[in-house]
């Protein structure tokens, strides 16, 4: 990443955050209840500032310590051989999975912006406050990543990678997974970012990405034509995807029914998450993404 | 519910139903709308068909309401009939009455309007030509007009359009009510020359539809079988007021004093006050006010109310009842009271210087002097042919021989044409009065001093050498006389006046008397009067309207009472004849080049005016009903309501089709 690109990177950052947005975001920093719950209790560590250390405890030095913690005030007041004991620092990984099918290029306004809008939101989050941030696209399996990212400086490859993320392809979502988590360490949060409309469904996939050191959210965006569609007539709707023809003439009956199967989907979903201690989200790509970010995540503390 | 034509629907329908039905199974072309993902849409459309109560999805319904629209169309296409009437095709003669009756605004707006609606419904009832399988004729109507005469406003057609012009086409009249005619021309219409056809035998007689308030005059002149005619009573009240009769009369004596009588008739049950406005050339004259007494006995009560007036000249008599009722027309009555005309004398003598003088000095139009031989070659051989001149002198006539060696030479022609005549000498054969010996050396001793031909004159001193002495016939007046024998005598022939004069004026001193000048004035203006007078008699409603003009009168201009300028063609004889006097009033007839004549129409009809209606007729002994409630309407055709059934159902198709929340 050299310096020199870093005008056109933000710029390119701002076609995804505006400066408003930004400076709310600054303030707020990646949570992660499973940390909280860790063996450290009550502290993060950050990195702040250099290689700032806090100190924790003293331990007899035990032979093959290494010799640069040993606590040499200690030694020359008690001539014995003390090691210091630090904080371990915690570091967090924040990865976000986004859904870059064909189907998110569909809505008015469209789901794939506004997909790559919250995801930049959260990974400015992530990289300001100096975690580990990886974002990945996915359609038939993973489609690009962008890995190991960590501080501001890598705002502008962030946004330089979600601006050129295609949306096209079918969805494979539990590939997707299969693919990712063998590639995941350490541990964090893992936000998924999808329409959810796979289907081949969503519980295998997800499923995979459940673990111990990871706590999972998902954000599941709709379009507004997708949550009250304005069709009407007899009509061949030919999904985006995999071009399967589905003849239907709309009628209230038929609306209403997609009503209902659309809310049994997203409260299957919901349900899911809730059992599996996962957070969930849903929102519609007409929702501001800034009042999402600012307000719902905030207070589904995923974000603090 | 019978039908005309159910083969056409059934060949319609054949075609049309399957035609629908392969057209809905046809593909639907549908509308390819791109979406992100099928995936719930799949699901709530088998959802909606596991769990749709009724199976039923909305394209049935739009075929069915299709199938629906098509079923009435074909339906109206089977031009379906309430009342089938399949009796042979009728024909009918619609009878119009528009006589003055029918004027009466007691059915609003007037009877005659309301028998136009009901002829009109009569019309639309008749059934009109069948369709392509049934192939039976249509009814045939055609319609008469009456009153005092009778018109055919339309033959024998099924054409509704052309019947219901017809009888748009009737107007009121002031006529009276003649049904014998209407009733000839109808029967004669019936059976029409050269028509073969096996539908119109005589089997199916015209049916007569008379339309009238039943005020008819000629009842008994009229025969009708049983059945052939049907009475549509029109009208309802009986109050009326109405003038039955107008003179005006000029006294006898005084030129000037005019008489009138209006003879005012109450054909309401009541006793009615009213008030008879007489005025002259429209400026009101005098109002009276009088108790016109009820009908009673079947008799309409009568007043007769007259006035007296000073009125010399020409003029326009109009009476008028000051009381609205229901029949306006008969509350008006004109008469025309003539001026003294100037005559066209001629005077047919050997030589009369005295005669002559004293006709000139009465200043008549024309006086020609003819020889009584020119006077017989023209005129006596010819017999009755009418003068060209309103008064004849006669001056001893008798002294001329008969052209032909007729057996009494000196006598007077046995044969006048007719006209008015002053005789002086040997009264011609034509009076009816004779002479009988003659007389000598006669003093008149007593004469009519108060008749208008002998005002102001003095016979006190007339001698007369030599006198015819005068037989007359019985209705002759007498004028003046010698000791025993009529001298002056006034005759009435063939519809004019002759004055018996029994002597010869050149054989009395009478010429060189004042009171003889006088004498031959007061004859001209008498005559010129009853001239007037008989020129302009009162006419009835319907009566032509007839002018003597001078010969080569070609063109003349009738002004009718409404205003309307008719150009008339005379004959030849120069005669001008206006017989449309269908209203009352006065018409003025301008003859080109001549003088103008009015005529007063007047309806003065007692049967026109009581207009109570009749709700039975008696023709001749066969009584006939009137027909209750309107005309009876067969084959009434509910194709339009089927046809815009067909739309409702198209629309609602639409709509169906286009709503947003359906099922």
């Amino acid at each position: 990443m050299s310096e020199g690109a870093t005008p056109t990177r933000g710029a390119r950052l701002a076609e995804l955050l505006d400066a408003r947005f930004m400076a709310s975001l600054d303030r707020l920093d990646i949570t992660s209840r499973k940390i909280l719950q860790g063996k450290l209790k009550g502290e993060r560590q950050t990195k702040r500032r250099g290689q700032g250390v806090e100190f924790a405890d003293h331990r007899q030095y035990v032979p093959g310590d290494d010799v640069r913690f040993v606590d040499w005030n200690i030694y020359g007041r008690l001539d014995q051989l003390f090691m210091k004991m630090f904080l371990e620092e915690q570091d967090l990984s924040l990865h976000i999975l986004i859904d870059s099918s064909a189907s998110t290029a569909f809505g008015e306004p469209s789901k794939h912006k506004y997909l790559r809008r919250l995801a930049a939101a959260l990974a400015y989050v992530g990289l300001v406050n100096n975690n580990r941030v990886g974002l990945c696209t996915f359609a038939d399996g993973l489609t690009g990543r962008l890995l190991n990212m960590r501080g501001r400086r890598y705002l502008g490859a962030m946004a330089e990678f979600l601006l050129n993320a295609p949306a096209d392809g079918v969805t494979h979502f539990e590939k997707a997974c299969r693919q990712w988590v063998s590639g995941r360490m350490g541990a964090g949060v893992t936000v998924v970012l999808s329409d959810f409309l796979f289907k081949e469904g969503y519980e295998a996939g997800l499923k995979r990405l459940i673990g111990d050191r990871y706590e999972l959210c998902v954000i599941h965006v709709l379009s507004p034509q997708e949550r009250a569609p304005d069709l009407a007539g007899d009509l061949a709707l030919v999904d985006a995807e995999d071009a399967d023809v589905s003849e239907v003439t709309i009628s209230g009956a038929l609306l209403k029914q997609y009503q209902r199967n659309l809310s049994a989907w997203c409260g299957g979903l919901r349900e899911f998450c809730v059992r599996h201690d996962a957070t969930y989200v849903l929102t519609d790509s007409a929702q501001p993404a800034d009042r999402l970010v600012l307000e719902h995540l905030r207070r589904h503390r995923l974000l603090g | 519910m019978d039908w005309i034509s159910p083969y056409t629907a059934l060949v319609a329908g054949a075609v049309a139903v399957p035609a629908l039905v392969l057209l809905y199974f046809l593909k639907l072309k549908r509308r390819q709308v791109p979406v992100s993902s099928t995936l719930l849409w799949k699901r709530a459309v088998q959802d909606l068909q596991v769990n749709a109560p009724l199976r039923l999805p909305r394209k049935n319904i739009l075929l069915l309401l299709q199938l629906l629209a098509l079923l009435a169309l074909l339906v109206a296409l089977g031009r379906p009939v309430l009342s089938l009437d399949t009796s042979p095709p009728r024909r009918v003669v619609l009878l119009i009455d528009q006589s003055a009756s029918m004027r009466a605004t007691d059915v609003a707006p007037t009877r005659l309007a309301e028998a136009k609606r009901q002829a009109r419904e009569v019309v639309e009832s008749l059934r009109a030509g069948s369709g392509w399988f049934a192939g039976s004729r249509s009814d045939e109507a055609m319609v008469i007009a009456f009153a005092g005469t009778s018109r055919v406003l339309c033959n024998y057609t099924a054409d509704k359009v052309q019947l219901a012009a017809a009888i748009d086409s009737i107007e009121e009249t002031d006529g009276e009510t003649l049904l014998s005619d209407a009733v000839a021309v109808a029967r004669a219409y019936a059976t029409p020359a050269g028509t073969e056809d096996k539908n119109r035998s005589a089997e199916t007689p015209a049916r007569l539809e008379l339309f009238s308030d039943g005020r008819i005059a000629d009842l008994d002149r009229v025969i009708v079988a049983p059945g052939e005619l049907n009475f549509h009573a029109i009208g309802r009240t009986a109050d009326n007021v109405a003038i039955v009769a107008l003179q005006a009369r000029r006294s006898f004596e005084n030129p000037e004093a005019l008489s009138v009588f209006v003879d005012v008739a109450n054909y309401g049950a009541e006793a009615v006050a009213c008030e008879v406005q007489l005025a002259i050339d429209g400026n009101v004259r005098s109002v009276e006010a009088v108790t016109v007494l009820p009908r009673s006995a079947g008799k309409p009560g009568h007043t007769v109310v007259s006035f007296v007036l000073s009125h010399a000249g020409a003029g326009v008599l109009e009476a008028r009842v000051l009381r609205p009722d229901a029949l306006a027309a008969d509350n008006n009555a004109w008469a025309v009271l003539a001026p003294a005309k100037a005559l066209a004398v001629l005077l047919v003598t050997e030589g009369n210087p005295a005669l002559r003088s004293a006709l000139k000095s009465c200043a008549p139009a024309r006086l020609d002097a003819i020889k009584p031989a020119e006077f017989d070659r023209i005129y006596a051989a010819q017999g009755a042919l009418e003068l060209s001149y309103d008064l004849v002198v006669l001056d001893r006539h008798d002294a001329v021989p008969p052209l032909s060696g007729g057996p009494s030479a000196g006598r007077a022609p046995d044969r006048l044409p007719r006209g008015n005549y002053l005789v002086f000498g040997r009264p011609p054969a034509a009076s009816g009065a004779r002479a009988e010996g003659e007389l000598k050396d006669q003093w008149i001793v007593d004469w009519r001093s108060r008749h208008p031909v002998l005002n102001f004159v003095n016979l006190d001193n007339v001698l007369v050498a030599r006198a015819n002495r005068l037989v007359l016939p019985r209705d002759a007046t007498v004028l003046a006389e010698f000791g025993d024998s009529p001298a002056i005598a006034e005759v009435r022939r063939q519809g004019g006046v002759m004055i018996l004069v029994g002597f010869d004026v050149l054989q009395s001193s009478w010429p060189f008397d004042a009171g003889f000048v006088m004498f031959c004035c007061n004859v001209v203006n008498y005559i010129g009067r009853e001239a007037a007078e008989g020129q302009a008699p009162g006419l009835k409603v319907g009566q032509p309207l007839s002018v003597r003009g001078a010969p080569g009168v070609r063109q003349a201009t009738v002004t009718t009472p409404d205003g309307a300028a008719v150009r008339v063609e005379g004959s030849p004889s120069g005669a001008v004849r206006y017989a449309a006097t269908s209203r009352a009033g006065v018409y003025r007839l301008a003859v080109e080049g001549g003088a103008d004549h009015l005529f007063a129409v007047n309806l003065l009809d007692a049967a026109e005016s009581d207009i109570g209606a009749a709700h039975e007729l008696v023709f001749s002994g066969q009584k006939v009903k009137a027909e209750e409630g309107g005309p009876a309407r067969a084959n009434q055709e509910i194709w339009p309501l089927l046809a815009l059934l067909g739309l409702l159902v198209v629309y609602v198709e639409w709509y169906v089709y286009n709503a947003k929340v359906r099922l």
